[in-house]
């Protein structure tokens, strides 16, 4: 029970660090188009916020690494870039030791954690993530253009655009407002799965990472409903926690991210030809 | 140290409704003269206002030289850049005295973009009996002069006039942040965003660029200056901040440009205190050299730090001004508090230090004594006259009586400007568009 109370501690602990980097992303977004509108913006002010979107940018980017080593497990140093800190052994991994699949405890211990939180909302938060990474660019960029005349951004005010610049810097503010709209409505996407996300996440990831998933199912013919025979312990260990903290539609998510993980261990075990 | 009030409010315009403040009588910066004798406040609205201390007098020993309004002048008008459209606000960003070199005043003052001369002198004669015009003005026919007579001075009541001077402008770029007056008396700079330039008292046409900071590509822009100031002795030394945290001790023997520093100051990060916010909290609002020359003060966010001219790794001592709003710097980005600019000030015996907070706050620390005291400046709660009371902000769990929770601080009552006077203990103290002076304990 150990690894599940620090598997729940991470997770809030990491869900207010994802709520505060969008917080501080939401609120250096709209100074900065605030002050892209005003006529003579402070320079220390722009200063200021575009650093600290620079180091939200790295931030974010430094998270969509790891989550990202986390997806695709065929790279080696998946594991020790994730939390070190997590207790070896529990009492559920040592229950995993069917003669299908051979995991050690931490491996074991270490992925189910990392599955867990690889749950719909990280998943559409790392794709929002990759968006907003995008706009980051286009925006810093735009944001220290040369100043412009004033008179041309209030002419070219409309319901949706902010602003327009005189070129050079013309085509990237353009394109800098544009994406507000979508980095916003990126942003209302995070914590509601949706299709419109879950559609983004399968674009995001390799799909040739779960290539070999289905050569093995087919292969050895077996079923979901087979593995979750050889995962006792697995389907019973996730309603500990979920009778706590997520909903029985969670559960069943978390048993999908069971088996796809069990998939991944298999692909490596029984490496395809 | 316990203070007696004398808290006054400044009404300089004739037209006053004293339920509100209108945005224009915002003091934006506040300063003794060398002596101590005149107190200058600049307001939003492009004011100056000058106080004089009265006469001790004997009669009236429990008035111990009050401050009165002395002169009022508007030393700068709003402007329109035509060339950008842009409009330049008329707000007097600094106000730096001359010392005193005969009977006038002299004060250079600033808004954004330009800096102005001023001579404040007394008139307390007029000359009466001219030949070719009347008392009145008008001009005399010639053909009615019959003899001449010679002009003679004739007491009058006295009246202090404010006259521009000098106007340095069209040298800056970008918003002038500092001024500061060189010991020689010759020369002074004026900082902005990215540029510090030189001047000669004398020369307006000319001035020369000592700090460029701007780069080729303004898109490589990830740090500004956000104040300089000369040595208070050493008329070639001089010292700027950044956005960043850092402070730059220049020399301008070195070269013309004084783009690469002698000195460099500034203290590594503390990787606990790491957060999306630190780089905004350790921009420095106010840099002052102490008056003896040796020690160097820096107002960032959070903190008050002395730093040794002769040590460049870490300061000298650290005072935490309010380290309760740690936690609270997501919303106070939000709200823009985070980039107040707060004021620091030294006392006459560089002993004592004091910069201002929220809630109508100010705090002072004893560098000898270690104590540091909260005084709030605020009419409703202390008398004319009577001691301040000490503030204590309470961060969590009980409250006692007399303090007052984090979550009730009021963020739009900030104290940014104070000062000090040179020699005794009486400080000036601008709460938005309120001037207090509170003076030492009469014993």
């Amino acid at each position: 029970m150990v690894a599940k109370g620090q598997k729940r501690k991470l997770l809030e602990g990491r869900g207010a660090w994802e709520s505060q980097l969008q917080s501080v992303l939401d609120i250096s977004m709209e100074k900065f188009h605030r002050d892209q509108a005003l006529v003579e913006p402070s320079l220390l002010r722009s200063v200021l916020i575009s650093n600290t979107l620079r180091q939200v940018q790295s931030e974010v980017r430094a998270q969509v690494e790891s989550l990202s080593s986390v997806k695709m497990p065929t790279k080696p140093q998946t594991h020790s870039g994730l939390e070190p800190d997590f207790p070896s052994g529990s009492p559920s991994s040592t229950e995993h030791n069917a003669p299908v699949f051979s995991l050690n405890d931490e491996n074991s211990n270490t992925e189910e954690d990392v599955m867990a939180w690889t749950s719909e909302e990280d998943f559409s938060l790392s794709s929002a993530i990759s968006v907003i990474l995008k706009d980051l660019d286009t925006v810093i960029d735009a944001g220290q253009g040369p100043p412009r005349a004033p008179l041309g951004s209030v002419e070219n005010l409309t319901g949706d655009a902010r602003h327009t610049q005189y070129p050079p810097s013309s085509s990237r503010t353009e394109r800098a407002s544009n994406v507000v709209p979508s980095v916003k409505s990126e942003a209302a996407c995070l914590g509601c799965p949706q299709d419109v996300v879950l559609e983004k996440l399968l674009l995001d990831i390799d799909t040739s990472v779960f290539e070999p998933e289905v050569n093995l199912l087919q292969g050895f013919s077996v079923t979901a409903d087979d593995l979750v025979k050889y995962l006792p312990s697995l389907s019973k260990s996730p309603s500990a926690s979920s009778s706590s903290s997520s909903s029985s539609h969670g559960q069943a998510t978390w048993e999908i991210q069971e088996i796809e993980h069990v998939m991944d261990i298999l692909m490596r075990t029984y490496p395809q030809s | 140290m316990e203070e007696e009030s004398d808290s006054r409010k400044i009404n300089n315009s004739f037209l006053r409704d004293h339920n509100y403040a209108t945005e224009a009588d915002i003091i934006s910066t506040v300063e003794f003269n060398s002596t101590g004798e005149l107190l200058a406040t600049g307001d939003k609205g492009g004011r100056v206002v000058v106080f004089q201390r009265e006469q001790e007098s004997k009669n009236q020993p429990h008035r111990r030289g009050e401050y009165n309004v002395y002169s009022t002048f508007q030393s700068h008008e709003p402007e329109f850049d035509y060339l950008k459209s842009l409009e330049i606000e008329e707000k007097i960003n600094k106000i730096r005295w001359l010392p005193q070199q005969n009977a006038a005043y002299f004060l250079l003052s600033t808004n954004d973009k330009t800096v102005k001369l001023w001579k404040i002198s007394e008139r307390d004669k007029r000359p009466e009996g001219y030949n070719l015009k009347d008392e009145d003005g008008r001009i005399r026919d010639p053909s009615t002069i019959t003899s001449l007579r010679v002009p003679v001075l004739q007491p009058m009541d006295l009246m202090v006039e404010a006259m521009p001077r000098r106007v340095f402008s069209n040298a800056h770029t970008y918003h002038i942040n500092s001024i500061s007056v060189n010991s020689d008396y010759e020369t002074f700079m004026s900082t902005d965003d990215l540029r510090i330039n030189l001047w000669n008292l004398e020369i307006t046409n000319r001035s020369f660029n000592i700090v460029d900071i701007k780069p080729a590509n303004m898109e490589e822009l990830t740090e500004v200056i956000t104040a300089a100031e000369f040595h208070p002795h050493q008329c070639n030394t001089f010292v700027y901040s950044s956005s960043k945290g850092s402070i730059r001790l220049c020399d301008m023997r070195a070269s013309a440009l004084c783009d690469n520093h002698s000195k460099f100051f500034e203290e590594p990060e503390d990787p606990s205190n790491r957060s999306f916010f630190s780089e905004i909290i350790s921009s420095i609002s106010d840099v002052k050299f102490s008056h003896s020359g040796r020690y160097l003060m820096t107002r960032d966010y959070l903190t008050v730090k002395v730093w040794d001219l002769n040590m460049e790794s870490k300061p000298l001592e650290t005072y935490q001004v309010h380290d309760y709003l740690r936690s609270k710097l997501c919303s106070l980005y939000e709200n823009d508090c985070i980039f107040d600019k707060f004021e620091c000030v030294w006392n006459g015996s560089d002993s004592v230090i004091m910069t201002g907070s929220y809630n109508n706050f100010f705090r002072m620390f004893d560098r000898n004594t270690k104590r540091d005291v909260t005084l709030e400046a605020s009419r409703e709660n202390s008398k004319p006259r009577a001691i301040l009371k000490p503030r204590k902000v309470c961060v969590g769990g009980k409250r006692r009586k007399d303090e007052i929770s984090v979550d009730s601080l009021d963020f739009s009552k900030k104290i940014l400007h104070t000062a000090w006077h040179p020699y005794e203990n009486i400080i000036a103290v601008a709460a938005t568009n309120n001037l207090y002076i509170f003076q030492d304990k009469v014993n």
